[in-house]
């Protein structure tokens, strides 16, 4: 799209939201050009930021009426360019919706605007006792809207679920601009589970404008253990043998030697620098019972030659421990200019085999790649390092990230655990899924957004004369 | 095949038996030529569910697709055809120490297509959640008499539309399931149950007492008189003589249980009379009050669903009509339940319906009636009033099944 065209429609965008909830300058516009996924760049003609369901609605039928498309934005962190504004038109961010409108510890909900950070609600409840479960590490700058639409996990979903087991209800405005009301906060409302798919549809079914959720009480007590393996072998079958006793921990995070002294340099934790991995272990739920299962962790770690088992002993260690696993990604900096994080899943019983082959990528390509992961799940997150200065380099992650997707989908898993498929993975959708599978999704899609006005290009491949375009813009991009 | 049935006085329709996922694509395919409409059905334990249907056709009954595809225990996931009884499957995974926590009732004859398509849920879903909880896979033919699937074989996957979601629960109205892949849990070292005595005016103090304990319960199931007779008949124990009884669930490692137990105790014992039961007597009592929908005495069942806050309150409106049902509430959940044996009449239903209905709009919620005599569905509206979503939901219909075969006429609203 043209400058041209562009300022009718800013202008159109003013008239509804007002002059300062507008950004059209192509300075302003550059911090929207792409989210937590970096590889692929374009600058959307206009972002706006509505404070009202009526708002949003009216954007969606100026589009609709102008013929552009939009995409939904809360903070950006998305990591598969879920945001990417393919074939340019309306960003419409969300980050000024952010009122928590309701409470209700009674009946265990919060009805929130999408705007609303994960952590804020959390730290909103915790006076009373209660949490919003879904914590993915970058819950500090996460909105809710995002995670409902990317259906995020984090480092306690083997427990709690993920996202969807905690949305009861979404207010929807759809692609053409009618509202609809899905759910709600009384359980099993007669009918199709919409709630159920639109969480996770990676905002392209409409624009999430308020949406209740479950709160959940916090556990009473934890037990966190640190074990030190001499490999990730032992760390992984420790993992096997706890579940295989009855017990599942809260969490369970494994971080390799490669991440642990990024970690270690950033942090001071003491965590041991020669070890082959360290797993981080938390039970958690009432005080009595929680010593028997740490007991048995440990007595299961040792079985499986951890060197030692350590355990958090005050508060103020444990919340340490996980601030160096949730600042992980960001310790990662200090070893080299850029990285790369892939989100793959494998049955966790494949853990070492799938991690075995992260190395051999690792020597195969000349790339350094450190680990850092949910292992409870068998959701790796391989971090690629490199130096995006470096156009070999890149090609060479690039390369290195697809052969580990692919060995996750050979292994009887998938190419995504929580960042979704976004622009970024649309190419595996055809390995995982058959054409008919995808073609039922597309059915679904339909339903939703039949003219593919919303967030057009996201998760499922587009036939046809569309697909150059969004290439095109890839190319640009790299 | 000469085999025929009715569903609510609906046919005789003839009943095929595929015995295989190629020939139920067959049968798809013919019905779509034909414009016939498909009935599946497993064990038939949910098939008084729904409105009768509106298309001549045929039943499908999926029993023989009972074969399990993969079970690696280790990685705590399974994946079965859908016409495997809940009973095969729960002595399958008790074998290896897991279990899916749902409680479903007649696990004997019940299949996991049925109550996947019917949701079906009991007194743990407090602890565990509901089926949408554990599908992380689902395989099913669509109209073309395809088989499509959507998640995949392990714990967490966000690749592609959850179309798990969409079929749980949808009656059997967008697609055959054919196959799932269920995400386990170990199973609990120890069971208990405590049964707390309650008068009316002391139920929702105890309810909210019991929300705000220490202890986390897995269900908390409130039982009028006369369910509570009928459930501690069943399992051979002494009936309570309150006029409301609550079952509280306590499973875990021993530990936590017994702390959990002598804790109940303390927080609510002084006040109320409580009886606690472990394991040996803790199951029978269980077994019985999931059992309880499924007694063949009952003809009559309403469900209604709406805030818990408003559960205690709607328990006893209820339980005060002339024709008092056995009332039994997933009472922390607000799903309530109200069965009557034979004995009531059309018009004495229709006036009771209305009654729970206007009772339920004041707790935000709704009522269904899962179960009554065929004749009387033309009367009442089983699924109650459309909700404001329910056009999306029509639109989510016509691109799954746009001809109309699969259960045509059933489920809410037409669909
Ligand atoms: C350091 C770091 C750590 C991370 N850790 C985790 C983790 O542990 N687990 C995890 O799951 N993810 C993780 N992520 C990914 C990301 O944070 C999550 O996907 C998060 O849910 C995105 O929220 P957001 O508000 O930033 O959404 P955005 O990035 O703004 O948007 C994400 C997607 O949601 C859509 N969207 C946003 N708001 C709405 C709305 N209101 N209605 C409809 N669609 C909408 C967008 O169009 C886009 O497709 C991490 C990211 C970073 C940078």
């Amino acid at each position: 799209m043209t400058t041209a065209t562009a300022t009718p429609l800013a202008e159109r965008m003013r008239g509804i939201v007002g002059a300062g909830n507008v950004l059209s300058s192509a300075s302003d516009l550059v911090v929207y050009e792409c989210d937590g996924f970096t590889i692929e760049k374009n600058k959307p003609d206009v972002v706006v930021f509505p404070s009202s369901t009526e708002q949003i609605v009216a954007i969606v039928k100026a589009c609709v009426e102008l013929g552009v498309p939009f995409v939904p934005r809360g903070a950006g962190t998305s990591l598969a360019g879920g945001c990417l504004p393919v074939g340019g038109g309306v960003m419409i961010g969300l980050a000024k919706m952010k009122r928590i409108l309701e409470v209700n510890y009674r009946d265990r909900y919060a009805v929130i605007e999408p705007g609303v950070v994960n952590l804020w609600l959390t730290n909103h409840l915790k006076p009373q006792g209660y949490h919003f479960a879904p914590d993915p590490s970058s819950q500090g700058a996460c909105t809710i809207g995002g995670n409902v639409a990317t259906n995020s996990g984090g480092p306690h979903t083997l427990k709690y679920g993920v996202t969807v087991n905690h949305v009861l209800g979404v207010e929807l405005v759809l692609p053409d601009g009618r509202v609809v009301h899905t759910g709600g906060p009384v359980e099993d409302a007669p009918g199709y589970d919409l709630t159920g798919v639109i969480v996770g549809s990676e905002g392209t079914f409409g624009v999430a404008a308020k949406a209740w959720v479950r709160i959940t009480r916090n556990p009473e007590a934890y037990r966190t253990l640190l074990g030190v393996f001499e490999t990730v072998d032992d760390a992984t079958n420790t993992i096997s043998d706890i579940i295989g006793a009855g017990i599942i921990p809260g969490a369970r995070e494994m971080l390799d030697s490669l991440i642990l002294q990024a970690v270690e340099a950033a942090f001071r934790f003491g965590f041991p620098l020669d070890a082959g991995a360290v797993l981080i272990m938390e039970v958690d739920g009432l005080d009595a019972g929680l010593d028997q299962d740490a007991e048995r962790i440990i007595e299961i770690a040792k079985k499986n030659n951890a060197r030692e088992v350590r355990k958090a002993n005050t508060d103020a260690e444990r919340l340490l421990l996980w601030k160096s696993r949730k600042q992980a990604f960001g310790a990662v900096g200090r070893l080299a200019p850029s990285y790369c994080t892939q989100d793959g899943v494998v049955p966790r019983t494949k853990l070492p085999l799938i991690l075995r082959f992260i190395q051999e990528m690792g020597a195969k390509y000349d790339l350094r790649i450190a680990n850092v992961f949910h292992a409870g799940d068998g959701n790796i997150h391989p971090i690629i390092l490199f130096d995006e200065r470096d156009a070999d380099q890149v090609k060479r992650v690039l390369n290195a990230s697809h052969a580990i997707l692919d060995e996750c989908i050979r292994l009887g898993g998938s190419v995504t655990g929580e960042h979704g498929i976004g622009v970024e993975k649309i190419d595996f959708m055809p390995k995982l899924f058959t054409p008919d599978d995808l073609a039922m999704m597309v059915r679904l899609r339909t339903a939703f957004n039949p003219d593919n006005r919303c967030s057009p290009h996201k998760m499922l491949p587009t036939a046809g004369a569309c697909i150059e375009q969004s290439k095109a813009g890839r190319r640009a991009a790299l | 095949m000469n085999e025929t049935c009715y569903i609510d006085g609906f046919g005789p329709l003839p009943i095929v038996k595929p015995d295989g996922v190629a020939s139920l694509g067959d049968l798809i395919r013919q019905a779509a030529a034909r414009a016939a409409a498909l009935y599946p059905v497993g064990g038939q334990t949910s098939i008084s569910i729904g409105a009768p249907p509106s298309k001549a056709g045929q039943i499908v009954d999926l029993r023989a697709l009972a074969k399990v595809i993969d079970f690696p225990a280790r990685d705590m996931t399974v994946t079965v055809e859908a016409g495997i009884t809940m009973k095969h499957l729960s002595n399958l995974l008790a074998r290896e120490n897991l279990r899916l926590p749902i409680d479903v009732p007649h696990a004997d004859c019940a299949t996991l297509g049925g109550i996947l398509a019917a949701n079906v849920s009991g007194p743990r879903r407090l602890g565990y959640g509901t089926l949408r909880d554990y599908v992380i896979g689902i395989s099913a033919l669509n109209d073309e008499g395809n088989e499509f699937k959507a998640g995949g074989r392990v714990v967490k996957n966000v690749a592609g539309y959850d179309l798990c979601k969409l079929l749980v629960g949808s009656f059997g109205t967008l697609g055959i399931i054919t196959q799932a892949t269920l995400k386990l849990r170990p199973l609990p070292e120890l069971q208990t149950v405590l049964v707390l005595m309650g008068e009316p005016g002391q139920l929702e103090a105890i309810l909210t007492s019991l929300h705000v304990s220490r202890t986390r319960p897995v269900c908390v199931e409130l039982l009028n008189q006369a369910a509570a007779r009928t459930v501690f008949a069943e399992a051979k124990l002494a009936v309570p003589d309150t006029s409301w009884v609550l079952l509280v669930g306590y499973e875990g490692n021993a530990d936590a249980v017994a702390w959990q137990v002598q804790q109940l105790v303390k927080e609510v014992g002084k006040q109320r009379r409580i009886d606690g039961r472990i394991d040996f007597t803790a199951k029978p009592l269980c077994e019985a009050v999931v059992e309880l929908a499924a007694l063949p005495m009952i003809e009559t069942t309403f469900k209604a669903s709406i805030l818990p806050s408003a559960t205690a309150a709607f328990c006893q409106q209820v339980d005060r009509e002339p024709q008092r049902p056995l009332v039994r509430a997933h009472a922390a959940s607000g799903i309530v339940y109200g069965h009557w044996p034979s004995g009531l009449t059309l018009a004495q239903a229709a006036s009771m319906l209305t009654t729970w209905r206007d009772l339920a709009v004041q707790g935000q919620g709704s009522v269904i009636v899962p179960r009554c005599p065929s004749a009387w569905k033309t009367t009442l509206s089983v699924w109650g009033q459309p909700r404001p979503d329910a056009w999306l939901m029509r639109e989510v219909k016509a691109k799954f099944d746009p001809k109309g075969i699969f259960n045509p006429g059933r489920f809410v609203d037409g669909i």
